[in-house]
């Protein structure tokens, strides 16, 4: 007989989370409730005595000052009442941790089939509040049917002494394990078999894969272990790593590529080879800083000679754009386990995000699953709770808003690890795995998560199905563990380490196990979070929280006597072996024996066709507009728009300052509110070395050309770091791919082969920038496939596809933190700079946004120019010849001027006609093009002359002063351009989001 | 080198003791991170100690109120042991989740040297979320707190969904009346907030951002010293370090606040 257990705040005190619950209620929906409280829930499945039930009411989860309980429902005044819950199979992080107390108080181990489950009541007040509404609240607010159940009471249908009964969200398979053995007797059964399980094999891999498993040989053995046709399992396993996802197949792929306007046409052979490999093996030469890249989890660059820092970024987009929370979380959390695993384990420093999503207030036709003001605060909060409750600081993050990402949302994170160079004599970022060696799981239980990922989505529920494609992370079990293996590695126990994200111990044991060649593996000793899944199941369930580990046999007992006081699960699930075989059982019955270099033998390569149309040829060209004479309303109108004005209400929410080592926060000034370029921290408290962190998004120029989207998200991500003080002879960059499906299709996809020609643009640049600027790419990831299917006004689907994107993230090294930039103007009287020249470059720009074109002229970079300018910066900064220094971006020097003087609450008096340019002749071109590679520094008069001596040849210009008057002022020679107080700049630029 | 032993938990979701152990360091102390389940299992003992620090973090993931479940873990394990500590004169710092956990364990206020009185909170912020920002604190100079000696201000960052102080009147008074409220949340110009957003980020009853026991020993803050431990650490660095480079002073002339490692300097010299 369960318990159920009520909690709320006493009457008197007020509900923080009620409140926000009533005013989103009435911003998003306009729905007037006059109040909400919330009551907590805790169903105890489980026998226990009055004694203990009092024991845990008392002691554990009634706080006696702010809080009542009962085990009876609370008499709480309400017009309606919505019960939130968990359905079945959905990790309840609040739940395990009441268990872990309950255990840990009563001094009592919970069964496998007991438990405690979290669910929430909201007691509603307001005049009229129909059931709709409330409805409507529930299942647009509070919960996601998705991974939530939710019940409506109004005061008739209540009954105060049954209230909401005893729910048990458990998860009842009722299932007997077994393996299936699948028969391959044609092309075309596989096929069928393919489509009915899911599996997704590719039809151009199936026949060889029945070519393997038909080879009298492999027969032969495999009859020796009593296997003879694949079983379920075996075709899982290679589904899950012939997929894009593990396998990249798209990158790897031939591209069949014509340049439509010329006729020339050419095969590009692997755009990872090419584009990627290739010149940052070239560049690794001359740049010794690049310890390790290119075959672990992250890259690893010498942060020091003690030390390495490792850095990585992935993205998390279907499932957050399902269940935003969920998916961020588990992104986050997952991104985190990558420098962990890399080397032999690193410690977690620093973490950003990026969220590319449809505009906030969109009220539209389109029907998308969230709406994507509900979708930007669920990832919001999902990557907060994760990278808080993992003491990791999250000091850098964007957010663009674009109508593209309606049919599937981005979310980027990015993880930055630290390793010492050497443990225990050994090099840290080195690793393998030996025969004999134990296969250790490490971490969280495995259950039906992620299994077949989204694929899962259009399956039905039942009351004790479990909702296993769409998962919670849980940064409390991996923060245990995280510190467990620092500890362990510390020691010098480990020897070979990985996480188990895609794909599972599928993909974790399998790579590990190529070291050693080979492993046998008993699956019954995997621990489960609940009983009654299949062998396959078990195999590449993508459970999280969990880590796959090499250990010597005479190291195992230390480790485990570590792994308890850290209250960290371990199991030995196998042992490596040189067998050259992946062998399988589950209570001795044969599950899997397949040749470890199967995945890598004659899988034919993937082939797109990639036709290139330049932007003229597509109808694209400069619009015909006169020069506007109102200036003050325009720049206040563009520092209003979505993607340049404040997101101050995001950055408070991430703790960026955990662990101490905050040099340059997110918001910067003397306001402490205008977004940094980028990130400083100082992650070896005892040194003055720092790390410099920046990312850009500029997915607006893909309209035009993604070489040149691609190119400019380089440069800006490059000036970012060497705003604030990064050494341009030292920057690794990360890119992160996010683009639109590129295969093409008459029907579904019929611009697939103009896609897949910007996607061979943007490799090119990539390739092209990186050689110039001498960028290794220390690590990377692509997410095809960004497109949605969005119900519209008339029932009717409408594909929605993002715009191409590249997430570009630069990580570069700060000799000495003293000595690092910020944005904000400091002095009056100090000489405002312009570094670099200004083109007409505004096609794509926010200013033609505005006017609602595009335009034509997308801005270009020129690396070989571009990079003197930098490196002397550099130099300028590093002598302190600088006092700010901020970088021109989106909106330009109209929007970007601004910025710096609303960062020091000084005015500036600039005189547009010293600007250095060329082919402009407009102020609106002067003001508002997004021409690359400039900057806008201030300088002490006194430091003038040797400034200008460091910048001999290099295209500069002051351009006037800072001033105590707290005026920007913006003039042609004598005439009066723009005039406005920073303040008032300010209040337009925090206008939109000032309520959040 | 003092001969100061301070102790540091870690584990179960902590997430500054690595910075906590290296203030205590700084301020030359023998500093250890220890893991919570190795006192339980009395592997370390709290007597080998002058100093315990109870850190910021998420222990046990604060699902069931901030501090709660570790409060609970300690109470049950090791309840005698935490007010042997006490009883030998020690000193206890609780920093965010850390002065959440002893708060709820009771050792703090302690009046009337009863160390077992759970009778103040610290709830959600008003706000309703987590906010990182930095704060102005008023420090009580007629406090009896050892932590806070020679201090008069400070500015360090909160971290915290959960930091809204919450006791009834008579426990207030009490506070007041034996200046146990060591820091209030202040205006730029140093005067307490007044509940004023955000100088007062999460409505604390009296802007109280910390208090401290009757007799000084037991100190526990909302806002982290420990993250002001090097100047750049500070949001406005890069401003007073170049009012310093163009008037040939040094940081503090040019108006710095302290550094938080003044509190844990305070802590260790106490035993020296």
């Amino acid at each position: 007989m369960p318990h159920r257990l009520e909690i709320t705040i006493k009457p008197h005190l007020f509900d923080a989370e009620g409140e926000g619950v009533r005013r989103k209620a009435s911003d998003y929906f306009g729905i007037d409730l006059q109040s909400v409280r919330t009551i907590h829930i805790l169903t105890i499945d489980a026998d226990l005595s009055d004694r203990q039930l009092h024991m845990l009411q008392q002691e554990v989860f009634t706080n006696p000052v702010t809080q009542i309980s009962s085990y009876d429902p609370l008499p709480v005044e309400f017009d309606r009442i919505i019960w939130v819950g968990y359905r079945p199979g959905v990790r309840d992080n609040a739940g395990s941790t009441a268990m872990e107390a309950a255990e840990d108080i009563l001094g009592i181990k919970f069964a496998l089939h007991q438990a405690i489950y979290t669910s929430k009541r909201f007691c509603l007040t307001g005049k009229n509040l129909t059931a709709e509404n409330a409805d409507k609240i529930a299942g647009e607010l509070l919960a996601n049917d998705i991974i939530q159940q939710w019940r409506i009471y109004g005061k008739n249908d209540w009954d105060p002494s049954k209230g909401i009964g005893y729910i048990c969200p458990r998860v009842i398979l009722n299932h007997e394990p077994r393996i299936e053995t699948i028969p391959i007797d044609s092309d075309h059964t596989l096929q069928v078999i393919s489509d009915q399980r899911r599996l997704a094999l590719n039809p151009r891999d199936i026949p060889t894969i029945r070519a393997y498993f038909l080879d009298e040989d492999v027969r032969a053995e495999r009859r020796l272990v009593g296997l003879d046709q694949p079983t379920d399992l075996e075709l899982e396993y290679i589904s899950q790593a012939r997929s894009d996802h593990c396998n990249h197949n798209t990158f790897q792929g031939r591209f069949f590529y014509k340049d439509l306007s010329t006729g020339e046409s050419n095969v590009v052979d692997n755009l990872f080879k090419t584009c990627i490999e290739a010149p940052t093996l070239e560049l690794m030469k001359k740049k010794p800083w690049v310890v390790s890249v290119l075959w672990d989890n992250a890259g690893v660059g010498r942060f020091d000679e003690n030390h390495y820092y490792v850095i990585t970024g992935e993205t998390h987009n279907s499932p957050s754009n399902m269940e935003a929370y969920g998916g961020a979380i588990t992104g986050i959390v997952g991104v985190y386990r990558d420098p962990l695993g890399t080397g032999k384990g690193s410690k977690l420093v620093m973490g950003s995000y990026g969220f590319c999503v449809g505009e906030r207030d969109y009220n539209g036709p389109l029907k998308p699953k969230l709406h994507p003001r509900r979708l930007l605060d669920g990832v919001i909060e999902g990557v907060r709770d994760g990278g808080n409750k993992s003491g990791i600081p999250t000091p850098f993050g964007q957010v663009i808003f674009h109508h593209g990402y309606m049919g599937k949302c981005l979310v980027f994170v990015t993880a930055v690890g630290l390793m010492p160079a050497m443990i225990r004599g050994e090099p840290a970022e080195q690793k393998k795995t030996s025969p004999g060696q134990l296969v250790i799981m490490t971490g969280g239980r495995v259950g039906k998560d992620g299994i077949h990922g989204v694929t899962a989505a259009s399956e039905t529920f039942s009351d004790h199905t479990p909702a296993g494609h769409v998962q919670i992370g849980d940064p409390y079990t991996q923060k245990k563990m995280h510190d467990f293996i620092l500890e362990v590695r510390d020691e010098g126990l480990i020897q070979y380490i990985t996480d188990n994200g895609g794909g599972g111990l599928s993909s974790s044991v399998g790579e590990s196990a190529r070291f050693s060649n080979g492993c046998k593996i008993e699956l019954e000793k995997v621990p489960l979070k609940y009983q009654g899944l299949d062998q396959w199941e078990i195999w590449i369930s993508e459970s999280q929280e969990r880590m796959t580990l090499a250990i010597n046999p005479e190291d195992f007992d230390r480790f485990m006597e570590l792994s308890r006081k850290h209250g960290v699960e371990s199991t030995v699930i196998g042992q490596y072996t040189d067998s050259g075989k992946l062998h399988i059982t589950y209570e001795n019955k044969p599950c899997a024996y397949v040749n470890m270099d199967l995945l890598k033998s004659g899988f034919p390569q993937w082939e797109f066709e990639a036709h290139w149309q330049p932007a003229e040829h597509r109808g694209f060209f400069e619009p015909v507009i006169g020069e506007p004479d109102n200036f003050k309303k325009l720049i206040l109108d563009l520092l209003s728009r979505p993607n340049i004005c404040s997101k101050e209400w995001i950055a408070r929410q991430y703790d960026h300052e955990v662990q101490a080592t905050s040099v340059i926060k997110p918001l910067v000034g003397a306001g402490r509110d205008i977004h940094t370029d980028a990130a400083v921290i100082r992650p070896v408290l005892n040194s003055q070395t720092g790390l410099a962190f920046s990312q850009s998004l500029i997915p607006e120029y893909s309209a035009i050309d993604a070489y040149h989207m691609t190119a400019c998200t380089i440069d800006e991500a490059i000036r970012r770091v060497v705003a604030v003080g990064g050494d341009p002879s030292h920057i690794g960059g990360v890119d992160n791919f996010c683009w639109p499906d590129i295969g093409f299709d008459p029907r579904r996809n019929p611009d697939g082969k103009f896609k897949a020609a910007q996607l061979v643009r943007s490799c090119q640049a990539l390739r092209d920038i990186c050689m110039a600027y001498e960028i290794p790419l220390l690590s990377g990831k692509d997410s095809m496939y960004v497109d949605g299917h969005l119900s519209g006004p008339y029932g009717g689907t409408h594909k929605v596809s993002a715009l191409e994107t590249l997430q570009f993230s630069a990580i570069s090294l700060v000799n000495d933190v003293a000595r690092c930039m910020t944005l904000d103007s400091k002095m009056p009287g100090d000489l405002v700079y312009v570094l670099g020249i200004t083109r007409d470059e505004l096609g794509g720009s926010e200013y033609y946004q505005h006017l609602g074109y595009v335009g034509l002229n997308v801005p270009e970079v020129t690396p070989s120019k571009f990079s003197l300018l930098y490196r002397a910066l550099f130099r300028a900064i590093d002598k302190e010849l600088v006092a700010s220094a901020h970088g021109v971006y989106r909106g330009g020097l109209g929007v970007h001027l601004a910025m710096v003087a609303m960062g020091g609450h000084l005015g500036m008096k600039i005189d547009l006609s010293l600007i250095p340019c060329e082919g402009v002749e407009r102020v609106d071109t002067l003001l508002f093009s997004e021409t690359p590679g400039r900057f806008v520094i201030t300088v002490a008069p006194e430091n003038q002359e040797t400034f200008n001596k460091l910048f001999k040849g290099i295209p500069y210009a002051c351009i006037g002063n800072v001033t105590q008057k707290t005026d920007l002022v913006i003039q042609l020679q004598n005439r009066e351009i723009f005039h406005a107080d920073i303040f008032e700049l300010k209040s337009a630029w925090k206008r939109p989001f000032k309520n959040l | 080198m003092s001969k100061t032993r301070a102790l540091v938990l870690t584990g179960f979701g902590l997430n500054c003791d690595h910075e906590t152990a290296f203030a205590f360091k700084s301020a030359e102390a023998i500093s250890e991170r220890v893991h919570i389940n190795s006192l339980i299992t009395g592997e370390v003992s709290l007597d080998n100690y002058n100093i315990m620090a109870f850190v910021g973090g998420f222990s046990w993931a604060d699902d069931h109120g901030a501090g709660v479940i570790q409060a609970v873990r300690m109470k049950t394990k090791l309840g005698d042991k935490l007010l042997a500590f006490i009883e030998a004169g020690k000193l206890i710092l609780g920093i965010c989740n850390g002065f959440q956990t002893i708060v709820n364990l009771g050792l703090l206020p302690g009046f009337e040297n009863n160390y077992q009185n759970r009778c103040v909170a610290l709830t959600w912020n008003d706000c309703g979320r987590f906010r990182n920002d930095w704060v102005h604190l008023k420090v009580n100079t007629d406090s009896p707190c050892i932590f806070t000696r020679n201090l008069t201000h400070l500015e360090l960052p909160v971290r915290h969904g959960e930091g809204k102080f919450l006791a009834d009147e008579p426990v207030l008074r009490q506070l007041s009346d034996h200046s146990m409220a060591v820091l209030q949340y202040a205006l730029p110009d140093g005067t307490p907030a007044g509940g004023k957003f955000p100088f007062n980020p999460n409505g604390s009853l009296n802007d109280i951002a910390g208090i401290c026991d009757p007799t000084g020993k037991i100190f526990g803050l909302m806002p982290h010293p420990e993250a002001l431990i090097h100047p750049t650490n500070h949001p406005d660095y890069t401003r007073y370090h170049q009012k310093a480079t163009r008037t040939g002073k040094n940081l503090d002339e040019c108006g710095m606040p302290p550094l938080g490692l003044k509190i844990f300097e305070n802590a260790v010299s106490y035993f020296s």
